[in-house]
């Protein structure tokens, strides 16, 4: 069994070239960092769409059949597109079981776990909040066990991987400390979202997330429910609607004409907005946004 | 080896004493190993604009007959979706998912009805072969056409395409057997697959020996497996848009049974049924998109029809050569405003419809078609409510008069348990 694991391994450490598939671009550039030119990063999602929400286009199949080896976020964000993807690509590289899966989710520690799993309480995760890649100092965990992973499948370039991998540090944490600087002023201030897809990056930087536009996690808004978030708005005074680039800020906009409120577009990946290129512009526009 | 056996004695000891334990303590605790499941229920309101009596005899002339409303049929009684007027429970739709081992997954499709107990789906599926490669094995909707492999409950319409429901029955091609895909190592989209079916489908395919006598029957058995089908599909992207195409084959026996009707037939030869696919589907952002599909079926059925004497079936009256081309299609469009609502619009022709017997053209009707309109909102991914219109006019009364039907359906379709995964 275990041999046969091997010997499926095998041809990887032969190849120049290992292509590696990810499910959102953030992993991709982190891959791609790390990897350079030993690795062929192939990215399924896209960063403007809904990272629930992604359509199982047939020519992912392809894409998940040719790679030798697979990163995803975990914590059922792909529950819904990524499972037909790995069951048509009839490639055991990419299953769940084999050593070339790598599972994001197990690197961290994941927020807001619901004690309760019911779908009353709308489209919940129950291993908690998926979106823990907004917290910055995660990339660096992230990139750690990414950087692993590869060296456990190409030792061959160990080294450089090693090597690239410091680099991707020191310059991280570098930037860690200016995005820190920047937000020191936003510390407790109060803000609202759409869906909590800001959760690690408001625990990172001390926002205070005080309600949702949704009801309730994947349940579209409701008039009732938006008027009882205004008069949340009216009382407790939060600065800014921070909203996701792929729902629609209809509802935003009323509550905004309501109340006063800014609404800010937050990018949650990379290619959400134009100008958010590559891991650096994200964050550099997700602490600008809030000044 | 002691240690661990100290371990689980002091655990045994543990579990006796205490009240109950948490299920990750249990020592022979197996729920983690309890499969996905869920659950789908299919429900409706029908309106329809005939009478109850007379539709169930309603038929496509040359083609099926019983296709709205219940009907008896070798003892068993069939209805299609949405047969009654007024409210029908569709089906319960239990559906069970696990790996099996390193090497299989298996998937259990169960459909509950009032009346009984279907293996809709019952197969395991290999994924540890590699190079693109995929076998399965048991009972499951074979992978010909587009529409086939899905479940009714992932359809964007109530009903299914009449040139589908004339030619293969309310099951579509849903056969023991195995099947083999590959996906070629290709930049898009390429698989090719092939199936080895029983070939027991009510309204095409056969194999069993048909006639009163059993000793002696009117038309020998043919030897099973007998559905042979093969198919070819690719897809590529352009921008947001994305093309899927396939062309399938299908080859089998015949032996269709009729002998229980008011003017009892069977029929007997071989079939071979053609299919080709187009899907293009555009996507505006995350949520809303605009989808065109369309099939294009052609049947081509040879071989010889006997009719029975009501009287005595037994005695054959007469048993003429019978050639059936036939040939159909369905196209539809659904926009998905958002994820709540949607809208389509369907179009079904049966345009060929050449039936000889003895070479003589029996004339057929070939302006046979249907108009359907729908509007559905999802409260969310598990709950959808549809409002459908349908004007059907295929059918024909038993005086060979044509019909004109309108049917207004109210469906819900409610899930619960396992996230069911998003179809292409």
């Amino acid at each position: 069994m275990y041999r046969f694991f091997l010997l499926l391994l095998l041809p990887l450490t032969l190849l120049a070239h290992m292509s590696v598939a990810v499910s959102y671009p953030y992993i991709g550039a982190i891959t791609k960092s790390i990897g350079a030119e030993h690795i062929d990063t192939v990215v399924l999602a896209r960063g403007n769409w809904d990272p629930h929400f992604v359509v199982p286009r047939p020519s992912l199949i392809a894409k998940v059949r040719n790679a030798d080896a697979l990163i995803m976020n975990g914590a059922q964000l792909e529950i819904g597109w990524l499972p037909p993807l790995i069951n048509r690509a009839g490639n055991p590289k990419t299953q769940s079981n084999a050593k070339s899966f790598l599972n994001l989710a197990q690197q961290v520690t994941l927020l807001d776990k619901p004690l309760n799993v019911d779908r009353s309480g709308g489209d919940v995760h129950p291993d908690g909040n998926p979106h823990f890649h907004l917290n910055p100092h995660n990339i660096l965990i992230l990139a750690k066990s990414i950087k692993e992973f590869l060296i456990s499948l190409d030792n061959e370039h160990a080294d450089i991987y090693e090597k690239n991998f410091s680099a991707f540090k020191s310059d991280w944490t570098k930037k860690l400390k200016v995005w820190k600087e920047k937000m020191r002023t936003n510390k407790g201030k109060k803000v609202i979202q759409f869906h909590d897809n800001l959760a690690y990056f408001n625990s990172a930087y001390g926002l205070e997330s005080i309600g949702t536009i949704e009801p309730l996690p994947g349940i579209p808004p409701s008039s009732r429910h938006t008027l009882a978030l205004i008069k949340l708005i009216k009382e407790q005074k939060p600065g800014y609607i921070l909203h996701d680039v792929y729902h629609s800020t209809k509802t935003a906009q009323y509550i905004a004409d309501k109340t006063g409120i800014k609404i800010v577009l937050m990018p949650h990946d990379i290619g959400a907005l134009d100008t958010v290129e590559d891991l650096t512009s994200l964050f550099d526009y997700l602490t600008s946004a809030i000044q | 080896m002691k240690k661990q056996l100290l371990l689980s004695a002091l655990c045994a000891t543990i579990a006796f004493g205490a009240d109950v334990l948490p299920v990750e303590k249990r020592t022979f605790e197996q729920s983690k190993f309890i499969p996905d499941i869920s659950l789908i229920l299919d429900a409706s309101y029908v309106y329809r604009d005939a009478d109850r009596d007379e539709v169930a005899h309603f038929e496509v002339p040359g083609v099926a007959h019983g296709l709205l409303g219940s009907h008896s049929h070798d003892g068993d009684s069939h209805s299609s979706y949405n047969a009654n007027e007024g409210f029908n429970l569709n089906y319960g739709e239990l559906v069970l998912s696990s790996s099996v081992d390193p090497y299989f997954t298996m998937d259990g499709v169960f459909h509950l009805s009032e009346h009984g107990f279907e293996i809709e789906e019952a197969y395991f599926t290999t994924t540890a072969l590699g190079n693109g490669l995929r076998v399965k094995g048991g009972k499951f909707n074979s992978n010909f056409g587009y529409l086939n492999e899905q479940h009714h409950h992932t359809w964007d319409f109530a009903d299914m395409p009449l040139v589908y429901e004339s030619f293969l029955g309310m099951h579509g091609i849903n056969e023991i057997g195995a099947q083999i895909q590959w996906t070629a190592p290709t930049p898009f989209y390429l698989m090719v697959g092939g199936e080895v079916l029983q070939g027991e489908n009510e309204q095409m395919f056969g194999n069993s020996s048909i006639g009163a006598d059993k000793e002696d029957p009117t038309i020998k058995y043919e030897d099973a497996p007998s559905l042979f089908i093969g198919y070819i599909k690719t897809s590529f992207d352009i921008a947001d848009t994305t093309v899927f195409a396939g062309l399938s084959y299908a080859q089998g026996a015949s032996r269709i049974d009729h002998s229980a009707d008011e003017s009892p037939h069977a029929f007997s030869g071989d079939s071979s049924l053609y299919g080709a696919d187009l899907v293009v589907k555009h996507y505006f952002d995350s949520y809303s998109s605009l989808k065109w599909q369309s099939e294009y079926l052609y049947r081509d059925m040879d071989g010889k029809q006997y009719n029975f004497d009501p009287s005595d079936l037994t005695s054959v009256l007469s048993s003429p050569d019978m050639i059936k081309k036939q040939a159909g299609f369905y196209t539809q469009l659904v926009y998905a405003y958002d994820r709540s609502w949607k809208v389509g619009a369907r179009y079904d022709s049966i345009f060929q419809n050449d039936v000889e017997a003895n070479g003589n053209d029996m004339n057929k009707p070939t302006d046979l078609d249907k108009y359907s309109a729908m509007i559905e909102y999802n409260t969310s991914e598990f709950a959808r409510f549809r409002l459908q219109y349908n004007r059907n006019n295929a059918l024909f009364n038993e005086d060979g008069e044509q019909q004109q039907i309108d049917t207004v359906i109210l469906q819900a379709n409610i899930s619960i348990g396992a996230h069911a995964a998003h179809s292409f």
